[in-house]
C-alpha cells in the first residue's frame, strides 16, 4: 500500500518535472504547436489525477469528523494564502500577453507558477474531496445525483478549456461555467452534518464557516481576477485554472451556507444536546435494566443519570413497600404503606425527611393515590411545604414522579433544584422516561427474586418428600404365614396418607393405615406425628381398640380443630390367622375370603374429632380369622374416590377388582388394583394421596 | 368441576346453608365465611341442607368441626340434612352421626331447635 503511493506521488512528480522542462524549453524555442500545448495539458492532468488517488485513499482510509474536516481545510486554506502572498511579495517578472497566451519574463516566474499551480491544485483537490464527504454524509440519492452532475460541470467546464488559448474563451466554457455555479449554490445546501454537532462544535463549525468563507471569497477573486495569481495559474494550466476557480467559488458558497446554517442552529443547540444524552442516557438505561441483578447499582444509576440529564441538584428514588408485608407494588386501594430510600444523590436522609417528611405525607399521599408526576414550582410559596420554614435552601423546586408497574405502584422518583422554577415541561418527561426504566427495573428484580424463592420452595419441597418416603416403611414384615405389599403415592411432593408396620416379635404383627384430612404441606406434619405416636404407643397397646384411644388422646393435644386424622389399625396373630380390627372414621378393610367379600367395618370415630368418652365409646372392634388364601386390602380414600369426571371409582369396583385378582400374590393383587385405578382415571395424575396395603394369608385354614 | 354455592335462608329463626356441588379444599373457605357471618350476627341455630352436595372431602368435613364448639357454647347447634347416601357414607365412615344431628328432611331439623313449641 505504502509502496503503490510512494510510486503514484513520484509518477506525479515525474510529470510535473517533465512539464516544467517543456515550459522551459519553450520560453526559449518558439514552438507554436497545438499538440505540444494539449501534451503540456495532458501532463498536468495525469499529474493532478495521480495525486487525486493518492489524496482520496489517505481521506477515505481516516475516519473523521466533520469539524476536523473543516478545521484541515481551514488550515489548508492559511496554506494556500500564504502561498499567494508569497507569490505577490516575490517580485518575479511576470508574464507578457502574446496573441492570447502569456508568455514568462523570466525563468522564476515558471518555477514558481509551477509550485503555486501544483500547491492549488492539490489544495483543490482536498477541498474537493472533504466537502464531498460532507455533502454526502448521509447517502442520500438526490444528493448522490446533485454531487455527480456537479463533479461532473466542474471537470467539464475545466476540460472545455483544454485547447483554448489561456486568454481565450471559449462561449461553452462560459455555459458549462455557468451551470457549475447553479450546481455549486444547489449542493451548498446540503449540510446535514450540522445537525448532530455538539453545541460546542457547533460554535467551532460556526468559526470556521466564517474564516473559511472569507478565505474562499479572498482567494476566489484572487484566482479570478487580473493579479499574478491568476496569470500564474492560467499560464500553467488553463484548466487547472478553471478548475482551481470553480473549487474556491464553491468552497466560499459552501462555507458561508454553512456559516449561516450553524447560525441558525446555535439557539437550539442546547435542547438539541440535551435530547441526545436523554436517549443515550436512556439507551444506557435499558441495558442496565437486564442487569437486575445489581438492583443497588441500577437505581444508582438511574439516580445520577436524571441529575445529570436535568441539571438537577439533587435526586432520589423511593421504593414503596406496603403494609401487607408481601413483597410486590402496593394495590391501589391500600392506604397504608411503607417507603424506603434506595438511592440518594447530593442529599442526605435528613434533608428528604424534612421535605417530604414521613409525619405529613402531603405529596408522596398525592402520589400515591393519583399517580401522576407532581411538578412543585416554588417550594418557598408552596402550601405543602410550609413546614420548611426553618430549613430552606434545600431545594427551590421539585418534580416527583410516580414509579408505575402493571401491578401498582413501585416507587418514586424526586429530582430537586436549587433554584425555583427550575424544571421546564422536556425535563418532567425526560425524569418520566427514567422512572419508567427503573420501574422495569425494579420488576425485573421482584419477579426474579420471586422466581429464585420458589425454586428455594421447590428445593425445600423435595427434600419434604424425601424425608417422608423414609418415614413410610422401607421393608414389609415377613413370615412364612403372610405376604404382604404396600404403596403409598401423595398426590402433591408431600401428603397425609400414612402406613405403618409394627413387629411385636410374639407373633403379632400389626398393619396400620391412615390419611390426615387436608394434603400437602400441614397434612404431612400431622402425619409424621402420627408416625411418632404409632411407634411409641403401639408396641405398648395390647388391642387396637387400646391404641386407638391413647393415640386420639395424645393427638389432641397438637391438632388443630378443624383437622383430623382417619386410621385403621389391624392386628394379626401370625399362629392363628386372627385378625383384630379397630376404626378411627377411616375405610372400611376389604376382606376376601374364596368368593365371599365383604367391608369390615367397626364402629368408631375420627381421631380429632372428639376427646374423651365419645370417642373411647365410639371405638369398636372386630375380630376376623382369616383362612388359607384370604386377602385383606386397607387403603386410604385416594382409591374409592379416585375419580373420572364425575364418576368415582367407590367400593363396588375395589371389591370386584380385589376378587377377580386374589389368585395373585399380595404385590400382583396390589399391581392390578393400581392398574384398574388407573385406567379408570384414564391415567391421570391422582390428585389425592393414595395408598394400599395388601395382605395375604398363607397359612393354614384355622376356622372352625 | 369444583362448582360450589351456597345458598341461604331463614325458616322459623333457623337459618339454613344450602349446599351446592363440591365441597373439597378449594371451596371450603367459601363455607368457612358463611358459618363466620353467621356466628358474627350472633345466629347460631344453623342446618345445613346437604340436598345438592355432590361431593364432600375430608377439608370440607373440618369446616363442621371448626364451628361446632363455639355454636354448641352459645347454645346452638349445626345440624345437617338431606344428605345423598354417597355424602352420607363420607360423614358415617368419619362417625360424624356420633357428634351431629343428621335428618333426612329439613323441616324435622328446624323443628328440634324448639322441642317445647310444637
Amino acid at each position: 500500500m505504502k509502496l503503490r503511493r510512494v510510486f503514484l506521488l513520484g509518477g506525479a512528480f515525474l510529470l510535473v518535472i517533465f512539464k516544467f522542462a517543456l515550459d522551459v524549453v519553450e520560453k526559449n524555442v518558439e514552438l507554436d504547436l497545438m499538440g505540444l500545448g494539449l501534451i503540456r495539458e495532458l501532463l498536468i492532468i495525469g499529474s493532478l489525477g495521480l495525486l487525486y488517488v493518492v489524496i482520496d485513499a489517505l481521506a477515505s482510509r481516516r475516519e473523521s469528523t466533520p469539524v476536523r474536516k473543516l478545521g484541515f481545510v481551514l488550515i489548508t486554506m492559511c496554506a494556500m494564502i500564504l502561498a499567494a502572498l508569497g507569490l505577490s511579495a516575490s517580485g518575479v517578472g511576470g508574464f507578457d500577453t502574446k496573441n492570447q497566451a502569456l508568455v514568462p519574463l523570466d525563468y522564476p516566474s515558471i518555477f514558481l507558477a509551477s509550485l503555486v499551480a501544483i500547491a492549488f491544485g492539490i489544495f483543490s483537490i482536498i477541498v474537493f474531496r472533504l466537502l464531498r464527504d460532507l455533502i454526502l454524509i448521509n447517502r442520500k440519492p438526490a444528493a448522490r445525483r446533485n454531487w455527480l452532475i456537479f463533479s461532473a460541470l466542474l471537470l467539464g467546464t475545466s476540460a472545455s478549456c483544454l485547447t483554448t488559448r489561456p486568454l481565450d474563451s471559449w462561449f461553452a466554457t462560459s455555459i458549462l461555467f455557468g451551470l457549475s455555479i447553479l450546481f455549486a449554490v444547489m449542493n451548498s445546501f446540503r449540510l446535514p452534518w450540522i445537525v448532530y454537532l455538539t453545541k460546542r462544535e457547533k460554535l467551532f463549525s460556526l468559526a470556521c464557516g466564517f474564516f473559511l468563507f472569507v478565505g474562499f471569497t479572498a482567494l476566489a477573486v484572487q484566482v479570478g481576477g487580473g493579479t499574478l495569481l491568476k496569470r500564474s495559474l492560467l499560464y500553467y494550466s488553463h484548466p487547472l485554472h478553471q478548475f482551481i476557480q470553480l473549487v474556491t467559488i464553491f468552497g466560499s458558497l459552501y462555507a458561508g451556507m454553512a456559516f449561516v446554517s450553524t447560525l441558525f442552529h446555535l439557539p437550539t443547540a442546547e435542547a438539541f444536546d440535551r435530547k441526545r444524552s436523554e436517549v443515550s442516557s436512556l439507551h444506557t438505561l435499558s441495558k442496565l435494566v437486564t442487569q437486575v441483578f445489581d438492583f443497588n447499582e441500577l437505581v444508582d444509576n438511574v439516580t445520577s443519570m436524571t441529575l445529570q440529564v436535568v441539571g438537577a441538584s439533587s435526586c432520589w428514588l423511593e421504593i414503596i413497600a406496603h403494609a401487607g408485608g408481601e413483597d410486590g407494588p402496593a394495590p391501589l386501594e391500600d392506604a397504608s404503606y411503607g417507603v424506603h430510600v434506595a438511592a440518594m444523590k447530593n442529599i442526605t436522609q435528613e434533608e428528604i425527611d424534612l421535605l417530604v417528611s414521613p409525619e405529613r405525607r402531603g405529596i408522596r399521599d398525592s402520589i400515591v393515590s393519583d399517580r401522576k408526576a407532581i411538578v412543585v414550582d416554588d417550594i418557598e410559596r408552596d402550601p405543602r411545604f410550609v413546614h420548611l420554614k426553618k430549613r430552606r435552601g434545600i431545594a427551590g423546586s421539585l418534580v416527583v414522579v410516580p414509579l408505575v408497574s402493571h401491578t401498582g405502584l413501585a416507587g418514586i422518583l424526586y429530582a430537586a433544584k436549587k433554584e425555583s422554577f427550575g424544571f421546564v415541561r422536556d425535563d418532567v418527561d425526560a425524569i418520566s422516561a427514567f422512572a419508567d426504566q427503573a420501574t422495569v427495573a425494579i420488576e425485573n428484580s421482584r419477579l426474579i427474586r420471586e422466581s429464585l424463592e420458589k425454586e428455594r420452595l421447590y428445593r425445600e419441597m423435595l427434600v419434604a418428600q424425601e424425608m417422608q418416603k423414609r418415614l413410610l416403611p422401607q421393608y414389609v414384615p415377613v413370615a412364612p404365614t403372610i405376604d404382604l405389599d404396600a404403596i403409598s403415592t401423595p398426590a402433591f411432593e408431600v401428603g397425609g396418607d400414612y402406613y405403618d408396620f409394627m413387629e411385636f416379635g410374639d407373633g403379632r404383627i400389626g398393619i396400620a393405615v391412615g390419611d390426615v384430612s387436608g394434603k400437602g404441606v400441614s397434612a404431612a406434619f400431622y402425619m409424621s406425628e402420627m408416625k411418632g405416636i404409632f411407634q411409641a404407643l403401639g408396641r405398648i397397646c395390647s388391642s387396637p381398640k387400646e391404641f386407638m384411644v391413647r393415640a386420639n388422646e395424645a393427638l389432641a393435644g397438637s391438632i388443630d380443630k378443624h383437622s383430623f386424622v382417619s386410621l385403621i389399625y389391624a392386628m394379626l396373630d401370625l399362629q392363628s390367622g386372627r385378625l383384630t380390627v379397630a376404626r378411627a372414621g377411616h375405610c372400611p378393610m376389604l376382606h376376601i375370603s374364596g368368593d365371599d367379600v365383604a367391608y369390615v367395618r367397626p364402629n368408631g370415630l375420627g381421631m380429632g374429632l372428639s376427646r374423651g368418652p365419645t370417642f373411647d365409646d365410639a371405638i369398636q372392634e372386630e375380630v376376623i380369622v382369616l383362612g388359607a388364601g384370604d386377602v385383606c386390602v386397607l387403603y386410604t380414600d385416594g382409591v374409592t374416590e379416585a375419580r373420572c369426571g364425575d364418576d368415582e371409582f367407590g367400593y363396588e369396583r375395589l371389591m370386584a377388582t380385589a376378587r377377580e385378582a386374589r389368585g395373585k400374590n399380595a404385590a400382583g393383587i396390589k399391581e392390578e388394583i393400581l392398574a384398574t385405578v388407573s385406567r379408570f382415571t384414564e391415567h391421570r395424575a391422582n390428585d389425592d394421596d393414595l395408598t394400599l396395603v395388601v395382605l395375604k394369608w398363607n397359612g393354614s385354614d384355622r376356622r372352625p | 368441576m369444583s362448582e360450589f354455592k351456597i345458598g341461604q335462608r331463614e325458616v322459623e329463626n333457623v337459618n339454613i346453608l344450602e349446599l351446592k356441588g363440591y365441597l373439597d379444599a378449594h371451596t371450603a373457605p367459601k363455607l368457612e365465611e358463611a358459618f363466620q357471618s353467621l356466628l358474627r350476627s350472633q345466629r347460631f341455630r344453623i342446618v345445613v341442607n346437604c340436598r345438592d352436595l355432590s361431593y364432600i372431602s375430608s377439608a370440607g368435613l373440618g369446616v363442621f368441626m371448626a364451628f361446632i364448639e363455639d355454636v354448641r357454647n352459645a347454645k346452638g347447634d349445626i345440624k345437617l340434612t338431606n344428605m345423598s347416601p354417597k355424602v352420607y357414607n363420607v360423614f358415617d365412615l368419619l362417625g360424624f352421626p356420633l357428634l351431629y344431628e343428621i335428618f333426612k328432611d329439613e323441616q324435622e331439623a328446624v323443628t328440634r331447635f324448639f322441642p317445647k313449641a310444637k
